[in-house]
């Protein structure tokens, strides 16, 4: 039976340095997409990422469970995005390659998915990134947390530590920026039309 | 949200966006939207966006970090990052036994390159290391015995014999020298007579090439030339043609 976030959190807080890995084991996918969405790159990501599992392994005993486990490590995770943006002083940089090497994708293609297909998903997520990177660094946040951590308003109002309406101006004028680079790119026109 | 909705209120539009509002205003504003254009337009557009989100994927990265405590280090905690087995350090006992390994391995090659003695573990590992090994000759200890008495005999005929005068050491060393530079002429000689036929057959071949290249220019010539001709006469059947065809005419002007 798979032990809940609070169990391992408990038995980790106990000593059981195994529970804790399990913890890892279940959030280091997500707070990996947090950390490399929000600053964008990969090899920074990951270090911001086994950084945030290193603090909270070592603030545990301080974890008396006011709020998840997991919006806690979110919490860490996104302080340490902050800081390594600070640090860095400009805005996330797009590693996705301008141009797909069909090897490289041929090697990563699924058994149903085709290259034409692969190369166009790497292109719009290439395209989506660049049009993400011209946010604010709260907008790009907002909308991160929300479409792909699935937060609620009141949960990325706590971890932005801003008001409710803040989060909602953020992630309406963050989506409509969005809209606009997007339709630049003529991407957005043809997901209307796919749409309709 | 308040319960009235006002049009263009972007919290409320967001909020409906992402159905994180009360049922009766989400009623509300679905009410609004069917009336109202630009927010209708508005809502369309930014859930088009959403779903053009849905293609942001991050690259796939091999992370399998984990807390592990090192024995040597005590309580201490270090968040280590599990590697492919093929690229992750040897243990210190796994190391020890390469080393080890390598050690003798280069020990053993070092014997059989010196031609020492190698235990061979069996009687096929020594006729390998015979067949490597250099041959050395056996010798036995009455052989050894009579080498050394010839050796005393010799050295005693050596002390017996009657001192050379100098005199004849030095009608010899002319006689040597006379013998080198001798040799050093007929050395320079055959030099010379080597150069000289070399140069020979240099300026043979060179002459061949230089024969053959002019033959090959001159027959090119004459084939230009045989093209140059043709196309003159061509010209001139052209030309003689023009002016009979002229001459046609003028005469049928008349």
């Amino acid at each position: 039976m798979t032990s809940t976030d609070e169990e391992l959190v408990a038995r980790a807080q106990g000593g059981d340095i195994e529970s804790f890995n399990q913890l890892i084991v279940r959030w280091e996918r997500p707070i990996y997409a947090l950390a490399y969405r929000v600053i964008g790159r990969e090899e920074d990501a990951r270090d911001v990422c086994q950084d945030a599992f290193l603090r909270a392994y070592r603030a545990l005993p301080g974890f008396k469970g006011q709020a998840k486990f997991s919006s806690w490590l979110y919490r860490i995770a996104l302080n340490l995005c902050r800081d390594w943006i600070r640090r860095q002083r400009r805005a996330p940089v797009s590693q996705m390659p301008e141009d797909a090497d069909a090897t490289e994708l041929a090697a990563e293609t699924g058994p149903v998915e085709s290259i034409e297909d692969l190369v166009a998903r790497r292109e719009m997520s290439a395209i989506v990134e660049r049009a993400m990177s011209a946010l604010s660094e709260e907008q790009r946040t907002a909308i991160i947390l929300k479409e792909y951590h699935g937060m609620t308003f009141q949960e990325i109002a706590d971890m932005q530590g801003c008001p409710l309406s803040t989060v909602k101006t953020r992630l309406y004028q963050g989506l409509s920026l969005l809209r606009r680079h997007l339709e630049q790119e003529g991407q957005l026109t043809a997901e209307l039309v796919k749409r309709v | 949200m308040s319960d009235i909705f006002q049009c263009g209120d972007e919290g409320a539009l967001v909020a409906y966006l992402y159905d994180e509002c009360e049922p009766h205003e989400r009623e509300t504003i679905a009410a609004h939207l069917k009336r109202c254009l630009t927010c209708s337009s508005d809502v369309e557009s930014l859930s088009a966006t959403r779903r053009t989100l849905a293609a942001w994927t991050p690259p796939d990265m091999a992370l399998g970090f984990q807390i592990t405590r090192p024995q040597e280090v005590g309580p201490a905690k270090v968040l280590e990052r599990k590697v492919p087995w093929w690229s992750a350090p040897l243990p210190a006992w796994a190391q020890a036994a390469a080393a080890a390994v390598i050690f003798a391995a280069g020990l053993s090659l070092g014997f059989a390159r010196t031609g020492a003695p190698v235990q061979a573990p069996s009687r096929d590992g020594e006729a390998l290391t015979s067949q490597s090994r250099p041959t050395t000759p056996v010798v036995s200890r009455d052989e050894l015995a009579q080498l050394e008495q010839r050796l005393k005999a010799e050295m005693a005929q050596i002390k017996s014999a009657p001192m050379t005068p100098v005199a004849t050491h030095a009608s010899s060393d002319d006689a040597v020298m006379q013998q080198v530079k001798a040799l050093l002429e007929q050395s320079e000689e055959r030099q010379r007579r080597d150069f000289t036929l070399r140069m020979v057959e240099l300026a043979g071949n060179i002459e061949t090439q230089r024969r053959v290249d002019l033959a090959s220019v001159q027959s090119r010539m004459g084939q230009q030339q045989g093209v140059i001709g043709t196309e003159l006469r061509q010209q001139r059947e052209a030309i003689d043609r023009v002016n009979n065809y002229l001459v046609t005419v003028s005469e049928r002007g008349r």
